[in-house]
Formats: C-alpha cells, sequence, structure tokens
C-alpha cells in the first residue's frame, strides 16, 4: 500500500500546485484595421518627389506599443506581403539606387486604439519600381502583427 | 558484496561472450539481492526489446534486465532506450525515433533533422552524450539539428531531469547519452547491413558494418547513407503569415536533403586495460522551406523548385561534424579508472540567396570576403577530456571525476547572428552511492565547475544608414564587443531508493546550474528566421534550478506501472523576452527581445502502465504532461516557449510465437492523443489537439537458412493534417508530415 500513499500524495502535490490563481494573462495580438483611410494600401501608387501620408489604425485589446516602418525595394521579386500578391509587377531588374526606409514610431502609452500618421518623404533619384512597405506593430505584452504591403513607386 | 559487484562489472566489461554472462549474472543477482551493481550501461544485455521493462521467464528464475538495474540504482528518472526500440521506431532523424519515449518531444525541422526536447526544456538545457564525450553543434539554432548518425547509436540512456553533477554544464534538463555498440565479444569477422525506405519524402538509405576480432583486439567500420525528397504534409497550400503559398502534390518545396556518414574504430582489450580509438564523420546536407527561410515569406521560382523534389536548391544548410575519441580504461585492484579524451569539429554552413535587410546595401559588394549565397558559417571546435576513477568498497560506491572542456567558435557569411567566441571550462565531482540495507540505498553527489567565455568583437560590413554615400566610420555599427566572463558553480544532489521486492521508490533532490551561451551574452543582430531583434545580455547570471524527482515503478504479475512526477524551481531562468519596443539602428526596425532572467515554475509527470493481457497480447498506456510558468519578470504568468502539450499514447502489442520461418513477430498499434496547447507566450500561437494512429509490424524471417529482420511502420495512418506545438514550423502553420510508411530490413552476419 505503501507505494499508492506515496503516488497520491505526489499527484495531490502536483495538482494542488495547479490550483494556484493565476493573474490573467494577454493572449492577442495587436490588429491593423484597414479603414478607408488607410494608407497605403495593397498595389498603391506613390510618386518620387512627393511626400507620402502614412495611415493606419491600430488596436489591442490591452494596451499598444510602438510600431514600425519599412519601405525596400522588390526588384528581385522576393517577398514579404502578407496580402496575397495580385498587383502587376514590373520584371524583375537589378537595383541601382533603390529607396530604403526604416523608422520606428511609439504610440502614447495606455491606448487600446490608435490612429498611426507618418510622412515619409519619397527622394527624386531614387529607382523607380515595384517596393514592399512594411508595418510592424506591437502590443505591451511584445505579441507583433505584421502586414507587408506591395506598392509601386513612379 | 563488493568483490562480486567488481568481477561481474569486469566479466561484462571484459570478457568475451559479455552478453550471455548477462543473463547469467542477471539471473543470479536477483537471486542475491540487489545489492549487485553494474555502473556502466556498456554492456546492456540485447535482449530486451522496448523501453518498458520485461519480466522474462527463464528456468523459473526471475531475469533482471540491465535497464531495470539502473533504474533501481540510479535516484534520478532515467530510460534506457535499446537498439531494437530504435530501429522498430526509425524515423528521420534519431530524435524523432525517440518521440514515443514519455517526457520526450522534439523541436523538427524538416524530415531529416529534428532536437530533442525533455519535458520542455531543450536547446543548450538539454546535453546529449556521443561515446562519453559531450556532443557540440549549434545546439542554440531552433532550425539545427542534431548531428548523430542514427544507425550507430546501440543504446540510449535519458536522464529526465537535471544532471549537472555528473555531466556538468547544459545537463539542466536532461542528458541524452548514446553509446554505440560493444565490442565484437569472440574472434572472427562479421556485420550488418540494414536498408530502408520512406514512402512519404521518397527516403531511401542504409547502414552498412563490419567488424573483426582478433584476440585482444578489434576493429569495426560503419558507412550510412540517406537520400530523400520534399516531405508532404496533407494540404495544397499553407499560409506563411498570410501570404498564401500553393504546395506542388503536398509537398514542402526544398525540403529535400541527403546524408553521408561514416565511423571507424579500433581497440585493444586487455584484462585490465582497454583503449577504444573512435574517428567519426556526419554530413548533411538539407533544404529549407523555398516560401519560408526560416518564417519570413519568400516569394520563389515554383517551377524551379518543383521540377524535381529531389533536387536541394537555395536555402539550404550544410553541416559536417567531425569526432575523434579516446576512451580508455583501466582495472586496479577494486578502483576503475576511465580517461576519454575527444576532438570534435562542427562545421556549419547556410546557403541562402543574398537578400537586402534592413540596412544592407541592395547590391552584394563584389570585395566581400564571402560569397554572396553564404549568408551564415559557423565553425566550432572543441578539445574535451573526462578522468573518473570509480572505488567500490563494502557497501559504498565511490566516483571521482574531473573534465575539462576548450572551444574555438568561428563564424562567416553576411548575416550575423552571434559573434565569435571561445570558451574553456573544468569541474570536478564526487559521487557516492551508499548501500545502507540490501534494501535502502543513498547517492549523494557534489560538483565544482569554472568556466570563462571570450567573446570576440564583430563589426558590421554595411553602414546602417538610409543612404550609404553619406556614411561615416560610425555608422558601422558594432554588433559586438570584445569581453570575457567568468562563472563558478557548486552544485549538490541527494538522493534515496528503497526497492523492496516488486517495488522501486525513488527520490532525488538536486540543484543544476548552465552557464549562459554566447547568444545569450552577446547576440545583438536581427534574426530574420522570425523577424525579431535579438539582444544579448553581457551580465547574465548563470541559470540555477532546483528539482525534486520521484519515481515509483511497480512490477506484479501481468501489470507493470511506473509514474515519475517532478517538480522544479528555476531561481535563475535565461529567457528571450519579446518587448513592446523597435529598434531602429541595431535592429532595422525590428521589435525588439532581450535576453532576461526569470523565475520559473514547472511540474510535470510521466506515466506508463503495461498490461500483459496473454502472452501473446498486452496493452499499455504512455502518458506525459508538463507544466511552466513563469514566476517573475515581464512575462510573469505565462509559460515558457516550445512547452509540450499534454500527451498520450495507447498501445496494443500483438506478439504470436515463432512458427515456419518467422521468428519472434510482432504487431503493434500506437494511438496517439496530443490535447490542445493553449499555455502561450509571443510569439506563439495556441495548436490545436489533435491525434494520431501509427502502426509498426515486423519478425524475423529465415530466408536460405540466414535471418533478415524486417520492420515496416506506417505513420499518421489516416493522414491527419496536424501542427505540432514544438515545430519550428508550427509559427508558419505548416503541417506536419502526411501518411508515411517505412520498410527496413536488417541483416547481421
Amino acid at each position: 500500500m505503501k507505494n499508492y500513499i506515496i503516488v497520491l500524495l505526489a499527484v495531490s502535490v502536483l495538482t494542488a500546485c495547479g490550483e494556484d490563481e493565476k493573474p490573467a494573462i494577454d493572449l492577442e495580438y495587436p490588429e491593423i484595421i484597414a479603414t478607408a483611410n488607410s494608407f497605403p494600401i495593397q498595389c498603391s501608387v506613390v510618386e518620387r518627389g512627393e511626400t507620402m501620408q502614412f495611415r493606419a489604425s491600430f488596436s489591442d485589446n490591452v494596451e499598444l506599443g510602438s510600431y514600425s516602418l519599412d519601405i525596400h525595394h522588390n526588384f528581385d521579386h522576393h517577398t514579404h506581403s502578407t496580402e496575397v500578391n495580385d498587383c502587376e509587377s514590373d520584371p524583375v531588374k537589378a537595383a541601382v539606387n533603390p529607396m530604403l526606409f526604416i523608422q520606428t514610431y511609439t504610440i502614447p502609452t495606455g491606448l487600446t486604439e490608435y490612429e498611426a500618421e507618418a510622412e515619409i518623404d519619397i527622394p527624386s533619384g531614387i529607382d523607380p519600381g515595384d517596393y514592399h512597405f512594411l508595418i510592424r506593430v506591437t502590443d505591451k505584452e511584445g505579441w507583433q502583427t505584421l502586414q507587408g504591403i506591395s506598392i509601386k513607386i513612379l | 558484496m563488493s568483490v562480486t559487484r567488481l568481477t561481474f562489472f569486469i566479466s561484462v566489461l571484459f570478457l568475451p561472450g559479455a552478453s550471455e554472462a548477462i543473463s547469467l549474472m542477471g539471473a543470479s543477482a536477483n537471486r542475491i539481492s540487489t545489492t549487485f551493481q553494474f555502473s556502466s550501461f556498456d554492456s546492456l544485455g540485447q535482449y530486451v526489446s522496448d523501453t518498458t521493462p520485461e519480466i522474462q521467464e527463464l528456468e523459473e528464475v526471475v531475469v533482471m534486465d540491465q535497464a531495470e538495474m539502473i533504474r533501481r540504482e540510479e535516484s534520478n528518472s532515467i530510460q534506457m532506450v535499446r537498439q531494437n526500440f530504435i530501429r522498430e521506431n526509425r524515423s528521420g532523424s534519431l530524435m524523432k525515433s525517440l518521440e514515443r519515449i514519455p517526457g520526450i518531444s522534439m523541436i523538427g525541422i524538416g524530415s531529416g533533422a529534428s532536437k530533442p526536447l525533455i519535458r520542455g526544456l531543450g536547446f543548450n538545457q538539454v546535453m546529449v552524450v556521443e561515446n562519453g564525450i559531450k556532443h557540440e553543434g549549434q545546439q542554440w539554432g531552433a532550425d539545427h539539428g542534431l548531428e548523430v548518425d542514427q544507425f550507430a547509436a546501440d543504446q540510449i540512456m535519458i536522464i529526465k531531469g537535471p544532471a549537472s553533477f555528473k555531466y556538468g554544464s547544459d545537463a539542466i534538463g536532461g542528458v541524452i547519452d548514446i553509446r554505440e555498440k560493444l565490442p565484437p565479444s569472440e574472434d572472427g569477422i562479421g556485420g550488418s547491413i540494414e536498408l530502408g525506405a520512406r514512402s512519404n519524402n521518397a527516403w531511401f538509405g542504409g547502414s552498412a558494418n563490419l567488424f573483426y576480432r582478433k584476440n585482444n583486439w578489434f576493429a569495426e567500420g560503419r558507412l550510412t547513407m540517406a537520400d530523400y525528397g520534399d516531405f508532404k504534409v496533407p494540404t495544397d497550400s499553407v499560409f506563411v503569415y498570410d501570404f498564401g503559398v500553393a504546395l506542388h502534390e503536398g509537398q514542402v518545396r526544398n525540403s529535400a536533403g541527403n546524408e553521408l556518414d561514416f565511423s571507424g574504430r579500433v581497440g585493444y582489450l586487455g584484462k585490465n586495460f582497454r583503449n577504444t580509438l573512435r574517428v567519426s564523420r556526419v554530413s548533411t546536407k538539407a533544404g529549407f522551406f523555398a516560401n519560408a527561410h526560416g518564417l519570413e515569406p519568400r516569394q520563389v521560382d515554383t517551377e524551379l523548385h518543383d521540377r524535381s523534389s529531389r533536387d536541394i536548391l537555395l536555402p539550404f544548410q550544410e553541416v559536417t561534424h567531425t569526432k575523434v575519441i579516446n576512451k580508455s580504461s583501466y582495472v586496479a585492484g577494486n578502483n576503475f579508472f576511465q580517461l576519454d579524451l575527444g576532438y570534435q569539429r562542427n562545421d556549419r554552413k547556410e546557403w541562402s540567396q543574398y537578400v537586402n535587410h534592413g540596412y544592407m546595401p541592395a547590391i552584394y559588394p563584389s570585395e566581400m570576403l564571402y560569397p554572396s549565397d553564404l549568408e551564415r558559417a559557423f565553425d566550432k571546435e572543441v578539445f574535451s577530456v573526462n578522468l573518473k576513477d570509480e572505488l567500490f568498497l563494502d557497501s559504498h560506491e565511490l566516483a571521482f571525476g574531473a573534465s575539462g572542456e576548450y572551444q574555438h567558435n568561428d563564424i562567416g557569411g553576411w548575416g550575423f547572428l552571434i559573434p565569435a567566441f571561445q570558451q574553456y571550462s573544468y569541474g570536478f565531482y564526487v559521487l557516492d552511492k551508499f548501500k545502507l540495507t540490501p534494501l535502502w540505498q543513498l547517492t549523494a553527489a557534489l560538483r565544482y565547475d569554472h568556466s570563462q567565455i571570450h567573446v570576440e568583437e564583430y563589426q558590421d560590413w554595411f553602414p546602417s544608414v538610409e543612404d550609404a554615400s553619406q556614411a561615416n566610420a560610425d555608422d558601422y555599427l558594432y554588433r559586438a564587443v570584445d569581453f570575457q566572463r567568468e562563472f563558478n558553480s557548486l552544485v549538490w544532489s541527494v538522493g534515496v531508493n528503497y526497492t523492496p521486492g516488486d517495488l522501486i521508490l525513488k527520490g532525488n533532490l538536486g540543484t543544476s546550474f548552465r552557464m549562459p551561451i554566447a547568444k545569450e551574452l552577446a547576440a545583438n543582430g536581427v534574426n530574420y528566421h522570425y523577424f525579431r531583434y535579438e539582444r544579448g545580455n553581457a551580465d547574465l547570471n548563470p541559470e540555477q534550478s532546483l528539482q525534486l524527482d520521484l519515481g515509483a515503478e511497480l512490477k506484479k504479475e501481468k501489470w507493470l506501472l511506473s509514474f515519475s512526477p517532478f517538480i522544479n524551481y528555476f531561481s535563475n531562468y535565461i529567457y528571450l523576452n519579446p518587448t513592446a519596443e523597435m529598434d531602429v539602428l541595431y535592429g532595422a526596425g525590428n521589435q525588439v527581445f532581450n535576453y532576461t532572467e526569470a523565475e520559473v515554475l514547472r511540474y510535470g509527470a510521466e506515466l506508463s502502465v503495461l498490461h500483459q493481457l496473454t502472452e501473446q497480447l498486452s496493452f499499455e498506456f504512455l502518458g506525459e504532461f508538463v507544466y511552466s510558468e513563469q514566476m517573475s519578470g515581464d512575462k510573469q504568468g505565462f509559460t515558457l516557449p516550445f512547452s509540450p502539450p499534454p500527451s498520450g499514447i495507447i498501445n496494443a502489442t500483438y506478439k504470436p510465437l515463432s512458427k515456419g520461418g518467422f521468428s519472434n513477430p510482432y504487431f503493434a498499434v500506437d494511438f496517439r492523443m496530443t490535447a490542445e496547447q493553449a499555455n502561450i507566450v509571443p510569439p506563439e500561437t495556441v495548436t490545436p489537439g489533435y491525434q494520431l494512429v501509427n502502426l509498426r509490424a515486423g519478425s524475423g524471417i529465415s530466408l536460405l537458412g540466414q535471418e533478415i529482420q524486417v520492420d515496416a511502420q506506417v505513420q499518421n495512418l489516416f493522414n491527419t493534417r496536424y501542427l505540432n506545438h514544438t515545430s519550428f514550423y508550427r509559427l508558419i502553420n505548416l503541417p506536419e508530415a502526411g501518411r508515411n510508411i517505412t520498410l527496413s530490413l536488417n541483416y547481421n552476419f
């Protein structure tokens, strides 16, 4: 019998540990919500020399963290796109002086919804063609949502 | 008793016909109670065919097998795996073959590589030991497999729980100790040939082994080859993040690979002295899923990739692992000395088309040192030495040991994850097994370790500015600065074993440690496998853990029960914490993941129940459960990454009597149930539960007076589409392999 008692003891010890009150933890990713205002969207076209107005709507169940934007060329048609790529792409070509843009942005603390806006200058001397526009947004717990958009710079 | 013990010990280790000696000694050992000691598991009997202990009737004497003896004598939770189990469960990689064992899961990458998880801990928290020497690859990477020839593995001892006191740093989560075959016991020539095929990835392979013994000398050689195509999943498309990828005929594009291994050994087996020198090389080449290099979605030339399911195009990994191990032992009086010397080199290259991530230039500069498709290279050389003296006294068995290791690590390629580093370590330990009474045994151990790591500086080859023409010297970032750290550690362990008759009860309480690795101390770059900027912390302390292991095993008539619960507290656990922060300069706009320290509580258990219904038919249940929770830090309340969900296997095995030309036939059905894993931590997602059915059957078949062992398996009988929570490709929702029929033939001569 001794062994059964020990086994039972072990089981009860383990189950006892399992009954601790757990603090509620956040298991939800932040969201990038498409609205009529969002720009760019899949297949958007921007022109060299102009200032692009980035607008997106973020939300999270608990608290938003920060976001970053990234524009890099897609002349070789590698993809970060998280949307089905149905834009018409230019033929594959070699990059000479492609545009590169990377920036991080903070979101004021305590927000569950945020309308992000940023101005991005598109230099006039860069290679035109297919580009990727990458949006990353985090929440306070470190969940990250990533959205890749194919754009064209003329 | 000590004389009997040592005599047996020597007879097993040194005399020809060792395996017969075991069964005889095993029989008498049970008669003379269990004081019988066997402290090296080199010479396990070959007559038991499963991981579960078996009861063998031999002239009305119950024979206790070696595995059971080890479980009786060791206070840790130990599982022994034999050659037969590996053969019957043979998969694409050794660790995959062990997945059936309760408490063991694995991180799979493709069909040919995987790394072990013991009770949910893996990477550098699980030590793999091959032939006495710690295996050192690039075990920190989730996409790196284990460079071991699965055909050369004869017996595996798995310690489920910390064993730092015996093995040193890294054995904090457990140990997988792989041993090769015993030297031939009789003069003459012999060998074996094993051939196999697998349907899912059109795998063909095999291994041939030849040995020779003359008096005290022996030599042995082995050659293993395998070649496989893309593995198939039961779906025609997957979503890499939200990007839809069509799969040609369900094939995971570019997951083909091949393997070529050889090993040779030569040894001298004297009366008191014996020495074996072993040289081995494992070379593998395996493609990564082309649509997701790491987890980065990519558009690929599908036409090029789908032309053949067997070609390996970019991106792929190539690893060559070379080992030279010399093992010596000497018996003097009641001392048994062992000296192991090892050299190994792990040469790893990851090939991928150049992609200008972050601030890298759009065009790969021609003056670069590396070819444009060499993304990463790791070159590791390790020198190891282990010295041990075992002293057999009346009621004590003492072991004194010392070990030392020196590592030299170089890096290469245009990508950067970890800097180059050098490290050395040494340690000393003493272990006493005290036989209090025939039924009670106490074990105590103490170990001291010292280690030092020297991290080299690393400077980016490109400037981190948007317009490279405006760059100045400061824009070439230092990813790593030159620094040194030293660590000291003292660990202890106490255990008790109580073995009345059919029952084994044991408990072990001990501390364990792990030195932080270079990646944890000095990572400072973007891991484009995961789109994350991983930032090391040079001030991290060693991981510290305290664990209580209990074990109960009852063997009664037709029942065999085994239950092994544990509770484990990490006062310091090194954790890669995803933050809300993004970094532009070093992280190229990616999310920051910091290596931090946290307290962690873990507990769990494995249960196995075997019922021998009739002489031919048996039923078995194997179950495992582990729970982890971070008790402090940013992720308090969250679990740890790669937490295996609870799972169980219900098995029925039918072993009809040998008849006609068939010897020891068996048929087995495994019904595997895995629960949902909702206990997750960023960036994981909830993984649904699943059920699988696997079949195994086999028999020895006499053909023209020769016996051939035939084994067949059907894995995932119903071609179920399921996700494995601990798989590398889980984050991109790539299902696991579909139905797989395997056949293997084994001939010994």
